[in-house]
């Protein structure tokens, strides 16, 4: 089957600082994809950099059939950046809700905005999404009224209700207390069996385990290492990814 | 009267030390707005004696206070009363085209657009560098000289309204700075173009932290008005009390008159900006 996702030659600079070095990988409809690695190794920016939030600065990202090139101007280039957005859904390790709107405001801004859906079809596409995560009955609340689990749902819904290709998620779980993480978790599980393609930045070595059809193993700009869960994690090529597995499972052990 | 101070037999009626705690700091928070309150009413009596036109002995000190002409209090404050609304009305008007430049400044202020970014801060130097009540005058008397002859409202609207906007340009880019940088890549993220989230996102959330700082402008437009009274086209306030103090040798009374209006004035417009200021706190909604 031919590749969702494509990503050649990313290279990204912040000033002199070379974040992403040569990275090449494609991505599978209906893989699942968890990105690893020590903080500031570049995994961020590489979701970024996927749907334009971050210019890469030399390379072509590629999102169901958008081919987009790190350089261009004009119109037309902003319209291939704009559909190639459309085609990706994005979860932010802070959420972003927007405080303004309430939890079915958030998740129809997209449809009635952006697709400039009829707000009778977009309310009830929403409620959809809004059931699927679970939060029907918040749907008139604001998100300071909602836990960071139904708040990162919500956004969750809201990624969802643009019925993008991919979904990419950045570390979803991170701001969370412990006691919330499993409720999101249980909705990207749900993603996963509904057969959604994700790349999603992970410290949740059981999630990656389970539900990754491959792991990427990140260090220093580069794809050090990729492969099955099963052989990145029990049977690691490089050293890196050994001592950054060895550093995690030591910290792991202590709970 | 001030209450006296809680005495341990009252304390003993709470069970723990922090409601013990805390009544004493309630107590003591309720005497000190007790003792504000009756220091403004002996303040406000003193004035009121001030001008009652008392004059008595006591011992050997002779006490001789102002006394106004009431007849032409009596006769005259329905005159000086009657430039209220107008007075209103201009800093209504005004301060809604100074938001309206405000944000327009604000997001020039913002722009990567070099040309919007320079009429912005051109907008800001020329404004501020020039006192406002030049900027009034030239309205009404350069303007004509021109050949343009706007009807006085609309002068006095247009001097004040560029003026509070160049100056509340600051506060609206606040505003809009205030709003993190997340927002707008979430936005981004669902495939928002860049006036959508200007107009869905930012804006929403920056109009909400910039109510508070306009009310205050709104508050001092109210009482800058005044200047327009110089022009003599609008009758507002301040024009009207000098009119009729002018003409009857009453000047001291008709400017107390008007004073007690812009006093009135304010202390409503406060007293409505503070209620406002305390409802937007309760609907604070963080991130
Ligand atoms: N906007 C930015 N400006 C400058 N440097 C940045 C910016 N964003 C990230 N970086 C730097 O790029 C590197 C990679 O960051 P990031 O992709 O966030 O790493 P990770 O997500 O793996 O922790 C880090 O050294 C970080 O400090
Ligand atoms: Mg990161």
């Amino acid at each position: 089957m031919s590749a969702i996702v494509r990503v050649e030659g990313l290279n990204k600079y912040f000033g002199p600082l070379h974040v992403l070095k040569d990275i090449d990988f494609e991505v599978a409809p209906t893989e699942v994809i968890c990105i690893i690695g020590p903080s500031g190794s570049g995994k961020s920016t590489l979701l970024r950099c996927i749907n334009f939030l971050e210019q890469p600065d030399f390379g072509v990202i590629e999102v169901g059939g958008v081919r987009v090139e790190a350089h261009g101007r004009g119109r037309a280039y902003r319209h291939k950046i704009h559909e190639l957005r459309l085609k990706t859904g994005m979860v932010f390790q802070s959420f972003n809700l927007f405080p303004n709107m309430t939890a079915l405001g958030n998740v129809i801004e997209g449809p009635v905005t952006v697709k400039g859906m009829d707000k009778a079809e977009a309310l009830e596409l929403g409620m959809h999404y809004l059931e699927k995560v679970g939060l029907a009955d918040k749907q008139d609340e604001y998100p300071s009224r909602l836990s960071g689990g139904q708040q990162q749902r919500v956004a969750i819904a809201r990624a969802m209700a643009m019925e993008p290709e991919v979904m990419l998620f950045d570390e979803p779980t991170s701001a969370l207390d412990p006691e919330l993480i499993g409720e999101v978790l249980g909705v990207m599980q749900q993603l996963v069996e509904d057969g959604m393609t994700m790349l999603t930045v992970t410290h949740e070595m059981g999630f990656a385990r389970q539900f990754a059809n491959r792991i990427l193993f990140m260090d220093n700009g580069r794809i050090v290492e990729a492969g099955p869960p099963a052989q990145l994690f029990d049977n690691p090529k490089d050293e890196r990814t050994r001592d950054f597995l060895g550093a995690i499972t030591r910290l792991g052990s202590h709970e | 009267m001030p209450t006296p101070p809680i005495d341990s037999a009252e304390l003993a009626r709470f069970e723990s030390q922090a409601d013990q705690v805390a009544a004493l700091q309630q107590h003591k928070q309720q005497r000190f707005q007790l003792w504000v309150y009756v220091s403004w009413v002996v303040m406000f009596a003193f004035l009121i004696f001030a001008f009652s036109g008392a004059d008595f002995t006591i011992g050997p000190f002779r006490i001789t206070t102002i006394s106004l002409d009431t007849e032409f209090i009596m006769t005259y404050w329905e005159f000086i009363a009657k430039g209220v609304w107008l007075t209103i009305l201009l800093a209504v008007l005004s301060i809604a085209l100074a938001m309206v430049l405000a944000l327009l400044g604000g997001l020039g202020r913002l722009s990567k657009f070099p040309p919007a970014y320079a009429l912005a801060t051109f907008y800001i130097s020329l404004i501020r560098g020039t006192p406002l009540l030049l900027q009034i005058i030239f309205f009404f008397l350069a303007l004509p000289q021109l050949g343009i002859r706007l009807p006085g409202l609309w002068a006095g609207v247009l001097a004040l309204g560029l003026n509070y906007g160049a100056y509340m340009t600051e506060i609206m880019r606040a505003g809009i700075q205030s709003v993190g940088v997340g927002q707008r890549e979430a936005a981004l993220a669902i495939g928002m173009t860049q006036p959508q989230i200007m107009r869905r996102v930012v804006l929403p959330q920056a109009l909400r932290l910039v109510i508070p700082p306009i009310g205050n402008q709104f508050i001092a437009m109210l009482k800058d008005t005044s200047l327009i009274s110089v022009t003599g086209f609008v009758w507002e306030l301040l024009w009207r009390a000098q009119k009729v103090g002018r003409a009857n040798f009453r000047s001291l009374e008709a400017l107390l008159i008007a004073a007690v209006f812009y006093w009135i004035i304010t202390i409503m417009f406060s007293a409505a900006q503070g209620r406002l200021e305390k409802y937007m706190a309760r609907g604070e909604r963080t991130i």
